[in-house]
């Protein structure tokens, strides 16, 4: 009895055509996004799930094999095993005396690149800097480190198999010093560190952490000499967006809203831009170079392309929404041709042009990837571009996520905006009106909240 | 309905209707028709919608236009507000024939058609502020005829946050403040329900009587039509001609009472008599029965 007059008054989750109530929407709203989320976090975090490679920690190079890996290369987990296997061999090798047939100058070089194998990590370590790489002091001084165990590796250890090697190595060094006051590289093989690696997804699904602290590092990066930074590629990619689309507006809307009250200017205009707009944007860019030239004229002209003649079709049609009998009404009262059009049809379609616009603005978006990469490529597409040509995937996600949130939060920004412009609309005034729309409606309009209550004059009864 | 009754000939005239009748037709006609006629263009050909359409309307006189769904009572009143081209015939409005809309000939609507954008005062001073006034007087001259259809608390309203009738009591406010010659309503009620319905006849008999205009109301409700009209015009359908004129013999001023006065009720009889004639034998048709019902459930 109880549960029969419990689910009478709560409405179902999945009740057809019935908004939620409002605590279940924000839950589901908030849900929409965590869970994608979640998921990525599961992906990358259980490391049972997936991770098929192993991302590389500490590298080696194999004897007469032309792949070369360094640290942070992934390699199939199925290939690692043979890959490390690989190394221990050509070590047993050089300990049986048996060493390449390397001589002189070739070998004492292959003996450097051999302790240049501790430099991703001891970079990781915060031992020397990135550009210590090829500083050969530096590198003794950490072999030294590990070999004496003043400096201890964590994230990543060092296996206790390669803390033996570097000791054996160390060792060999000194023992070679010893006897050549110039401290040359003996020409006798050292041993090779061990590939080391920790489990790892495909380098296209990076983790959400790495993906956001690489975006961090790289907004606050200072660019190379002459190159823009992220913040200002950034501004660069929604000046191309804004003025393509603000072009196509200023040109679009005034055309649209003829073609929709003239069937002169509909007939004129739209039967063409009807076939126009099936040409893919795209196809034009080479074109659009020849006739604009080098910078950002092609690439805004390309957005403009991509936009205008959808939007002057789209207007067009909106124009036409407009309740015929208004315009019928209007003209009882006296209004002629071009009140029609200032005092009706411009103020009656301006909600749903608005909305028309906010969706034409995403789809502004959508060009702006090609348009940068005709001409010279720039802007933020530029970074996508060459961080995903070296698979840079954590420096590419933060740039394609921020396209989206900033198309995201405009269009959530207009779309709140739309009750305190049009608070005429029924969904402005159904709506709770916040604080911000009452004192927008008393700005733009003083006399809205002084009713008189006076009684009425012609009563009937 | 009534025919068992004892009612009088609906043409019979008290001594004072008729002398308002008489002195009505004393008044200068305001819209004259002469011969109208209407064709409409489809794909299967040319359909005459009216035909043959002749009368006049005088100063302040309030006609009333009935007739069965689709005989053309819409399409009629479109070519008198000048939304509708004419196929033939004349159209004067004091003695000018008219061509298109004018701000002399306001119309209301079935439908809503407030501007939704303006409020109950800006729709208001539509009509004047197209004329190319504007300022406190007309603002003032807005409010008077907001108040005349008691909405002055929701001058400044939007008319979305307005009821069914609120919003075509402020239509009517908007079409009577251009001071047409002639004022046409094609169903204005016809949306509303019965309550509000008989409040809004109320009121358009208020303001009527308050204001100088012709009136031309399009209704397909009887009671409707004799409760506010002088004359009510009789339409048949296929094609849509004239089938009566009438005169309607209940006195004035109208009260809700008169609904079941005896010469209401003869208006009212002849009227039905007119729309839906009843032919012998036809009266009793059977409907197929679509359900089988059980025994017990007898409902005559
Ligand atoms: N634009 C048009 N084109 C073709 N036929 C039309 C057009 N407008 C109206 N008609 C036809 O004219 C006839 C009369 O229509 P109208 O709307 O005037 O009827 P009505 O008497 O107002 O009907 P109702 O009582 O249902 O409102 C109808 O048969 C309709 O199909
Ligand atoms: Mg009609």
């Amino acid at each position: 009895m109880k549960r029969a007059s419990r689910s009478s008054d709560t409405v179902s989750w999945f009740a057809i055509r019935k908004p939620l109530p409002g605590e279940r929407r924000l839950l589901l709203t908030v849900l929409s996004f965590v869970l994608p989320l979640a998921l990525w976090c599961l992906v990358s975090y259980v490391p049972f799930i997936w991770h098929p490679d192993i991302k590389l920690t500490v590298a080696a190079d194999r004897e007469g094999v032309t792949t070369v890996y360094t640290a942070g290369d992934h390699v199939a987990r199925s290939y690692f095993d043979e890959y490390a296997n690989a190394v221990r061999r050509e070590n047993e090798a050089v300990q049986a005396g048996e060493g390449t047939t390397r001589s002189g100058f070739s070998a004492r070089r292959n003996n450097v690149k051999i302790l240049r194998a501790v430099a991703p990590l001891a970079i990781e370590q915060g031992w020397i800097s990135e550009n210590q790489v090829t500083d050969n002091a530096a590198i003794f001084d950490v072999w030294e480190g590990l070999a004496t165990g003043r400096l201890v590796s964590e994230k990543p250890e060092l296996t206790p198999e390669n803390l033996a090697i570097v000791q054996e190595d160390w060792q060999t060094l000194q023992a070679h010093w010893a006897e050549d006051p110039e401290h040359e590289m003996p020409s006798d093989p050292l041993l090779k560190l061990i590939p080391q690696g920790r489990l790892s997804n495909p380098v296209y699904l990076p983790e959400p952490h790495a993906v956001l602290l690489t975006g961090w590092k790289d907004w606050n990066a200072e660019p190379a000499e002459g190159r823009p930074s992220l913040p200002e590629r950034y501004r660069h990619s929604l000046y191309i967006v804004f003025s393509g689309f603000f072009l196509a507006a200023l040109a679009g809307v005034p055309i649209g809203i003829l073609s929709g009250t003239y069937d002169f200017f509909s007939k004129l205009f739209e039967p063409f831009i009807d076939f126009f707009r099936y040409m893919p944007a795209p196809a034009f860019s080479t074109l659009l170079v020849a006739i604009f030239l080098a910078h950002d004229a092609p690439k805004i002209a390309l957005v403009f392309v991509g936009t205008f003649f959808q939007l002057v079709l789209v207007v067009a049609n909106t124009t036409r929404q407009l309740d015929y009998s208004l315009l019928e009404a209007a003209q009882t009262l006296g209004a002629k041709r071009l009140d029609l059009l200032r005092r009706v049809i411009l103020p009656g379609i301006t909600p749903s042009l608005y909305n028309d616009l906010r969706i034409l603005l995403g789809w502004a978006w959508t060009w702006l990837v090609i348009a940068e990469l005709i001409g010279v490529k720039s802007g933020l597409t530029e970074v996508i571009e060459t961080q995903g040509r070296w698979r840079n995937f954590e420096s590419v996600f933060p740039v394609i996520i921020l396209i989206g949130l900033t198309g995201f939060f405009t269009d959530q920004l207009l779309a709140n905006l739309r009750p305190l412009l049009f608070p005429w609309t029924p969904e402005a005034i159904g709506q709770k009106q916040g604080p911000l729309v009452r004192f927008y409606r008393w700005v733009t309009d003083q006399q809205v909240y002084v009713r008189d209550d006076k009684p009425t004059t012609s009563d009937p009864a | 309905m009534s025919d068992h009754l004892d009612l009088p000939d609906y043409r019979e005239q008290s001594p004072e209707v008729a002398a308002r009748f008489a002195s009505i037709r004393q008044r200068p006609v305001k819209l004259e028709v002469c011969g109208l006629e209407k064709r409409f263009h489809s794909p299967e050909g040319e359909r005459v919608v009216l035909q043959d359409i002749s009368f006049k309307a005088h100063r302040r006189e309030f006609i009333s236009i009935i007739g069965p769904s689709g005989c053309g009572k819409s399409t009629l009143i479109r070519i008198l507000a000048g939304l509708e081209t004419i196929s033939g015939g004349d159209v004067l409005l004091e003695g000018n024939a008219v061509k298109g809309p004018s701000r002399e000939r306001g119309m209301v609507f079935q439908g809503y058609t407030l501007f939704p954008w303006l409020t109950v005062k800006k729709n208001v001073m539509f009509g004047l502020e197209v004329s190319g006034r504007s300022g406190p007087a007309v603002e003032s001259e807005a409010m008077d005829w907001i108040n005349l259809v008691g909405l002055a608390r929701y001058a400044n309203a939007y008319p979305s946050e307005l009821s069914g009738g609120m919003k075509q009591r402020v239509a009517i406010a908007r079409s009577l403040a251009n001071q047409p010659q002639i004022l046409f309503m094609d169903e204005p009620f016809g949306a509303l329900d019965a309550q509000t319905r008989a409040q809004m006849q109320a009121y358009l008999l208020q303001i009527w009587k308050n204001v100088d205009v012709t009136i031309l109301f399009v209704t397909h409700d009887l009671d409707e039509a004799i409760y506010l009209s002088d004359r009510i015009l009789v339409l048949k359908a296929n094609p849509g001609e004239i089938q009566e004129f009438i005169e309607v013999p209940v006195p004035r001023p109208r009260d809700p009472e008169q609904f079941i006065s005896p010469t209401f009720l003869a208006t009212k009889n002849r009227l039905e008599h007119l729309i839906h004639p009843r032919q012998p034998g036809q009266e009793q048709a059977r409907l197929p029965i679509t359900k089988m019902t059980a025994a017990g459930d007898e409902v005559e």
